[in-house]
């Protein structure tokens, strides 16, 4: 446990320096978001447990015996998001005690996991930034998914290629299928001016029920069966695991690679392409890009299309990363949950980066905490703490009003009003 | 009531808003306070209304000392503002906004309309207001939207009244019918202070004038014993030339010819009914008239912002009026467009990026690795330096920058291209009398360069200094074209729709 406690130690230390100058930045707001989310939690755990709730029965008898249930719990539930999601200590110790492939394979087992759950989400993130910024709301992110989905898939378990072609091949049908998707709402608001939020939201029901019907037809559904499961991508068309060598359950694969030239593509975008520009002039004021003699039409269509294309890659990682089949279930809650963390990343890119790993390790971690016997806490309590950080994140006014920050300016009034995708 | 400020300092950071502000405002007394944009005055006002709170000093309400901390504070005291901005909520009625926030509630719960009508009918029968309480806010003209703003300051039983800038959006006849409003306020024993930097008003009204420079109070004199001339020393520390110098010019010839042009606005009425002008190079053409008589549309339409109904628009022998924008500025049109915040800038972005907004084709700035950051950077600083943008550097927010120099920066990005026609819709609109004097510099110096120019203001004087010739527009038609050492008698008259025979035939 020592190195737990130095490694928790420093982060305090820098807190405390942190408060002292009490500025607001988005470090500080982030680190006491996620303080604030843990004592929630902490809360939670003692006041769901029926254990703990007990011994408080007998918190006068007894009160160190009742505090320190109480703690203990508290803390081996965090303990157990940290070492399910991040780093093992146990597996760590091993590595060093005996090194060899067992032990390398499970130290890396938890970041592997975190990072392979956190790929697919980073690039649907970045799709809805991508928009966001822009001022689009691309509320459909899951119909882009599947539809990158299925194209990637139909890709994938019809041709059979080299493998680099294969996956390229599949990559390329599925962004245009994202991108088809969402362009084609892009030019619906840019032509007639419906809604995009409307049109993109319906499009996720139609995607799903698009999905289920092609389940049952005989050209897409595995053969001989009825249970809603798609043919497999063949094995050339998989997006290969970085350390398959050293054990399967390593599932981090290229996709991870894909997203993090995403990120800096996306980056690059903003900051230096034209089109990325213009797209910023059309997001913080249309009238005066259109002034400037920029075709907000256009630029929302492109707009749209780049941002379904990334939602459809992160389809095809998710496909071509995972189970390598669609069901019914295909994409899980991907698109959805990419618009909170484009909104936890606050629309930049590595923001998002972090948003999304950070939305991966609360999910690994929170399997992990719930498998653990010993305490048994519900894997609804991760989500929890998830909730209140992205909350607190996303209403920095209230972490600022919390610890009495000074807002230089930066947060107070972009967030009390001025609404989240700026 | 009289209101009295001692030692008022209020500093921002290292900014110093007010220091030592001290003043006195008589009961039935009009204040005017003159400054130029970031003399201190907004602070100050949100001071006495209680949303700044003062670093030191104190407020004394007929000499008592009062604390104000918010603006509830402030009218529970007796004091009202009429913001800049209005505050009021365009789908409902007159009365309904009155009584927003304080609602007679008789018998409770049921708000007692009648009864806000009949105070409202009373109030406006008092004060020579001149509104239909059932009226929508929307379907009001701006001088009659400022008049609902007074009543609902008056209805809290205001005492004093800051009016901040009402003049900056009203028409000349607007103008006029709320120096009639504030002279019947005061009659009735109602302070005012009046907020502004157009100095004609300042004389005609004030019966005190406070003028305000960097934070501090410089003066205080009385329209008797001043002039244009010397407030406008005192607002900027040196001696300002009113006057526009301009030697006569040197038309060359005709570079832009606008033929029979019908626009339609955004309800399809027609708002341009067929245009003639002609603009020679090296000449300024300067529109006139009251707003809402087409000026907008016609600007809008000769910078490809609004489709043309019919008609045609002649850039040197080459047609504008089918082409987009883009192509439009491209062909060398340069247009400082009227509202410079919703159109000529993106606030949030920075003073370099705005430089550059419209010029994102040129390989200057977009090669082929995206867009050239130093030199987007270095444009920005050599362009600051030249047209006098004062800013820490060009890497902060437009946002932050005052009006003078957020205009500065259009004008500056408009002129860094090669321009053949350059267009601007009130091009001083908001700003001080420094800022004034060097934009009206700039558009001269452009006219003397040989670019043709068309100025379209609702400023007489500006129209007037400015224009080789005037051309006045009234209800989408050009009533006349005609020299700029025509009286304003005549001008007023052409404005107001008269169209004598004597101007007939002017166009050239």
């Amino acid at each position: 446990m020592s190195i737990v406690d130095s490694a928790t130690l420093q982060p305090n230390r820098l807190l405390n320096f942190a408060l002292r100058a009490r500025r607001a930045n988005m470090a500080l707001v982030l680190v006491l978001a996620l303080l604030v989310g843990m004592l929630v939690g902490g809360v939670l755990i003692i006041v769901t447990s029926p254990a703990i709730l007990t011994s408080w029965s007998s918190f006068f008898s007894h009160p160190g015996a009742t505090i320190a249930l109480s703690g203990n719990t508290v803390w081996f539930a965090y303990e157990q998001i940290f070492e399910g999601s991040l780093i093992n200590f146990h597996s760590l110790r091993m590595l060093f005690d005996q090194p060899g492939k067992a032990t390398v394979a499970a130290s890396l087992a938890p970041l592997s996991a975190t990072l392979a759950y956190a790929t697919p989400l980073i690039v649907a993130g970045l799709g809805l930034a991508v928009g966001f910024r822009s001022s689009l709301f691309d509320i459909g992110g899951q119909g882009q998914v599947i539809a990158g989905g299925i194209l990637a898939g139909y890709v994938g378990f019809t041709v059979n290629l080299s493998p680099v072609l294969q996956v390229a091949l599949e990559m390329l049908a599925a962004i245009a299928a994202g991108a088809l998707l969402a362009a084609f709402a892009g030019a619906l608001k840019a032509y007639t001016g419906a809604h995009e939020v409307i049109v993109t939201m319906m499009s996720n029901y139609i995607m799903g029920l698009v999905l289920s019907y092609l389940l049952i037809q005989s050209f897409f559904a595995r053969p001989g069966t009825h249970n809603g499961i798609s043919k497999e991508v063949g094995a050339n068309g998989r997006l290969p695991a970085f350390f398959s060598h050293l054990d399967t359950s390593l599932l981090v694969n290229f996709g991870f690679l894909f997203a993090l030239l995403a990120v800096v593509g996306v980056q690059w975008f903003f900051t230096r392409s034209k089109t990325g520009f213009e797209l910023l002039m059309v997001g913080q004021n249309p009238e005066a890009a259109r002034t400037a003699g920029i075709n907000s039409k256009r630029t929302t269509i492109i707009t749209m299309a780049l941002a379904g294309g990334l939602l459809g890659l992160a389809g095809m990682i998710n496909l071509t990363g995972g189970d390598h089949l669609l069901t019914n279930n295909f994409g899980g809650s991907y698109g959805f949950d990419a618009i909170t963390v484009a909104l936890l990343g606050r629309n930049k890119p590595w923001g998002v980066f972090f948003g999304a790993l950070f939305f991966g390790a609360m999910y690994v971690g929170g399997c992990a905490m719930q498998n653990y016997t010993p305490t048994n806490i519900q894997f609804s309590l991760a989500q929890v703490i998830q909730a209140v950080v992205v909350f607190c994140v996303a209403t920095p006014a209230l972490i600022i009003e919390i610890f009495r920050l000074k807002d230089n300016g930066q947060f107070g009034a972009a967030t009390k009003s001025g609404g989240w995708a700026k | 009531m009289k209101l009295e400020l001692r030692h008022v300092t209020k500093s921002f950071g290292s900014l110093c808003a007010n220091r030592d502000v001290s003043l006195v405002v008589e009961s039935g007394q009009i204040h005017c306070l003159l400054g130029e944009n970031g003399a201190g005055k907004s602070t100050l006002m949100n001071v006495i209304y209680g949303m700044i709170t003062p670093d030191s000093g104190e407020i004394l309400i007929n000499d008592v000392t009062v604390q104000i901390h918010d603006p509830k504070d402030a009218v529970a005291q007796g004091i009202g503002m009429v913001h800049q901005h209005f505050m009021l909520i365009p789908v409902f009625s007159v009365t309904e906004n009155v009584i927003l926030g304080s609602e007679p509630l008789k018998p409770w719960p049921l708000i007692d309309y009648r009864g806000a009508v009949a105070h409202i009918l009373q109030l406006s029968s008092e004060y020579g207001f001149d509104v239909d309480p059932d009226t929508t806010i929307e379907n009001l003209p701006i001088g009659a939207q400022q008049r609902v703003e007074i009543m609902k300051a008056l209805s809290h039983d205001a005492e004093i009244l800051i009016l901040d800038e009402p003049t900056a959006v009203l028409t000349p006849q607007e103008t006029d019918a709320l120096i009639v409003v504030m002279r019947s306020l005061k009659d009735r024993g109602k302070s005012i202070i009046f907020i502004t930097h157009k100095l004609k008003e300042v004389l005609a009204i004030a019966d005190v004038i406070t003028v305000m420079r960097a934070g501090e109070v410089v003066g205080t004199t009385t329209p008797q014993e001043s002039s244009e001339e010397a407030l406008a020393t005192m607002m900027v520390g040196r001696d300002v030339n009113l006057t526009v110098a301009k030697a006569t010019g040197e038309p060359g010839e005709v570079v832009f010819r606008v033929t029979d042009l019908v626009v339609e606005d955004d309800r399809g009425l027609t708002a341009v009914k067929g245009v003639n002008f002609e603009v020679r190079a090296g000449e300024i053409l300067a529109f006139a008239g009251v707003q809402g008589n087409g000026q907008t549309e016609l600007v809008e339409a000769l910078t490809g912002l609004r489709s043309v109904v019919s008609g045609s628009i002649n850039l040197s022998g080459a047609e504008l009026s089918t082409l987009s924008v883009r192509e439009i500025l491209e062909a060398g049109i340069g247009h400082v467009p009227e509202d410079r915040q919703r159109h000529g800038l993106i606030l949030q972005m920075s003073i370099a990026d705005n430089l550059i907004l419209d010029q994102l084709n040129s390989s200057e700035f977009t090669g082929r690795w995206g867009r050239k950051l130093k030199a987007i950077a270095a444009n920005g600083a050599r362009r600051m330096s030249a047209f006098d943008v004062r800013a820490q550097h060009e890497g902060v927010p437009v946002a932050t920058l005052s009006g003078g120099n957020q205009q500065k920066v259009v004008v500056a990005r408009e002129l860094s291209r090669e321009l053949k026609v350059l267009i601007c819709a009130q091009p001083t609109r908001g700003l001080d009398v420094g800022s004034i004097e060097y934009m009206h510099r700039q558009i001269v110096a452009n006219r003397d360069a040989g670019v043709a120019v068309i100025i379209v203001s609702s400023e007489l004087d500006e129209v007037v200094a400015l224009g080789d010739r005037i051309a006045v527009l009234y209800d989408g038609e050009i009533q006349a074209i005609v020299p700029p050492t025509t009286s304003r008698e005549e001008l007023g008259l052409l404005m107001a729709g008269a169209r004598s025979s004597s101007f007939e035939g002017a166009p050239a």
